[in-house]
């Protein structure tokens, strides 16, 4: 039961600490800024919508995409769409992407970069039940939604039921 | 083989005729007020979200055939409040018209205690926030008159609803503050992306009659609260992400908020608290907070290792009991020979005697998949 594993993982230490222990969310308000984008005038300090144009050259990336550890998914907390029929960053056949989202600060181990990613939800069917994957690196509460992954981002969809979620690089994190 | 049959329909036959037939269509009921260690298990269902359910069962037993009572149903991670004034408990849930789509209805049940079947419900706008439980989605005020539901749309806003007459009264709006917090007489407060808490009063209507924010007081990035508050005679405990409490009292007109405390002394470094469901009180108005050592970014919601009890008014802790487990969530009965609850790693539910901290059972097999979180009947 992948719930319990991930959970167990916790309990028993593992190598997220590792991987939390060498990522930094320090400056985490100022890189946001670089990348926010839509929605501004009227949802200030909300989620983002996903830029579409962005010129950051595509990391180079290695690891298991799978894999709870791989390095994009330092704040997600759900099933990864790439045991889904998605990938990290599709959804699965059928699905509808949400919109709007929350976002982390993620160091890439190939580049030693931080780059924010989007963890946009897949929406619209019943959960997928695999790859469930739960790290809080830079996680708030729910009062401050931008940061928080305990909501249902399924918003602005047709429907609220939740899949699985996507790690969308949206950007390079702004250096300090 | 026609022998056979014929053999074990005279058996039948003969048998039927000799004894009293059972009565058919019989359902047991509850008593209307529940001996004080039977307890709720909130199962979120996280696997198949839209039909999540509440198990009833009675913690002292170790009959596991016989100490599920009932349960009743609560959709797409509902949230939970039992009242305190009458024998109902309100689940508020989501339902769509085909499943998982279609037309989308969001309403508050409500369910009788005896029967665990649903007498009514209240439908209310489709924003309610879908969020991991916790205890400040749906409160009652006004000595449970007026009902609160928090929405996320992402703009936020609070549904009043009319307890008495079951109805949906009116929306306020809470731009940048989450969550419904219950305040003295008809009011809430919320708290805020900025930092600051959010107070607001009601007219009879149920609509937003005054307003007022406190100083920003926590770093919503930094060392944040944790929104899962222990409530102690209208004072909210906020514990925070690396270790201080903060009193914020809800018994006046505004908000009050005290000067933050720390849940750690000397050599309790790297102690955080963390989980699911991190905190729970006592009759006795003590705190309980699930913690874990080693603590680093991140580590909010691990599993905690020992339950830490605090006095609030002394703000030290009286006691700490290591888990036979580690745990996600923890809940307390509210009686005054109370039972600590915790979902151990293995999402099975833990019992413990919540004053010595023996542990005393597990609850296994009682038909939860992911219980989020455990709730002592009122």
């Amino acid at each position: 039961m992948k719930f319990f594993d991930s959970w167990l993982d916790k309990s028993t230490e593992s190598t997220i600490r590792g991987i939390a222990q060498h990522t930094s969310r320090r400056g985490f308000l100022g890189k946001l800024a670089g990348v926010v984008v839509g929605g501004a005038a009227t949802l200030p300090l909300l989620p983002v919508a996903r830029s579409q144009d962005s010129a950051t050259p595509v990391p180079l990336e290695e690891g298991d995409t799978a894999g709870c550890d791989y390095w994009r998914y330092c704040a997600i907390d759900g099933f990864l769409c790439d045991c889904c029929g998605g990938s990290m960053n599709s959804c699965p056949p059928g699905t509808e992407m949400s919109p709007i989202t929350w976002i982390g600060t993620c160091e890439n181990p190939v580049d030693g970069k931080n780059y924010i990613i989007s963890y946009n939800d897949c929406c619209g069917k019943s959960s997928c039940g695999n790859c469930l994957c739960m790290r809080n690196e830079g996680d708030r509460p729910v009062y401050n939604p931008r940061a928080s992954n305990d909501l249902n981002w399924c918003l602005g969809t047709s429907s609220a039921a939740y899949h699985c979620s996507t790690a969308i690089v949206i950007g390079a994190a702004l250096d300090e | 083989m026609k022998r056979l049959t014929f053999v074990a329909l005279f058996i039948t036959t003969s048998a039927f005729g000799q004894i009293q037939p059972e009565p058919g269509g019989v359902i047991e009921t509850l008593p209307e007020s529940w001996p004080a260690h039977w307890i709720i298990v909130q199962d979120g269902a996280f696997f198949h979200m839209n039909n999540g359910k509440y198990i009833v069962v009675d913690a002292d037993s170790d009959n596991a055939a016989k100490r599920v009572k009932g349960s009743f149903d609560g959709s797409f991670i509902s949230q939970f409040y039992q009242a305190k004034t009458r024998p109902e408990m309100y689940v508020s849930e989501t339902f769509y018209s085909r499943g998982t789509r279609g037309v989308r209805t969001d309403v508050v049940t409500i369910y009788d205690k005896s029967t665990l079947a649903p007498t009514g419900e209240i439908v209310i706008p489709e924003k309610r926030a879908s969020q991991m439980p916790m205890n400040y989605h749906i409160q009652l005020v006004d000595e449970e008159k007026f009902g609160l539901i928090y929405n996320f749309t992402p703009a936020t806003s609070v549904s009043v609803l009319d307890m008495v007459g079951k109805a949906f009264l009116t929306e306020v709006p809470t731009p940048g503050c989450s969550l419904v917090y219950p305040m003295a007489g008809r009011a809430f407060a919320s708290i805020c992306t900025d930092g600051s808490m959010l107070s607001v009063q009601l007219d009879e209507e149920g609509k937003q009659a005054s307003s007022a924010r406190t100083d920003v007081f926590f770093d919503a990035n930094g060392d944040a609260l944790i929104e899962k508050a222990a409530m102690v005679d209208g004072v909210a405990y906020f514990p925070t992400f690396l270790g201080r409490m903060f009193p914020v009292d809800l018994n006046g007109e505004t908000i009050s908020v005290g000067d933050p405390w720390s849940l750690l002394g000397d050599g309790d470094e790297g102690w955080r608290p963390g989980g699911l469901s991190v905190t729970g009180t006592n009759a006795e108005g003590q705190i309980y907070m699930l913690m874990h050592p080693d603590g680093y970014e991140g580590s909010h919601k691990d599993p905690g290792a020992e339950v830490w009890i605090f006095d609030p008014e002394s703000q030290r802790r009286v006691n700490r009991i290591s888990l036979n487990l580690p745990a996600i969530s923890i809940g307390l009965t509210h009686d005054d020979e109370p039972l600590m609850l915790a979902t151990n790693i293995n999402l099975e539910v833990d019992v413990y005697d919540a004053t010595s901290g023996e542990y005393l059972r597990t609850l296994s097999g009682i038909g939860a998949e992911t219980p989020f979180m455990l709730h002592g009947a009122n």
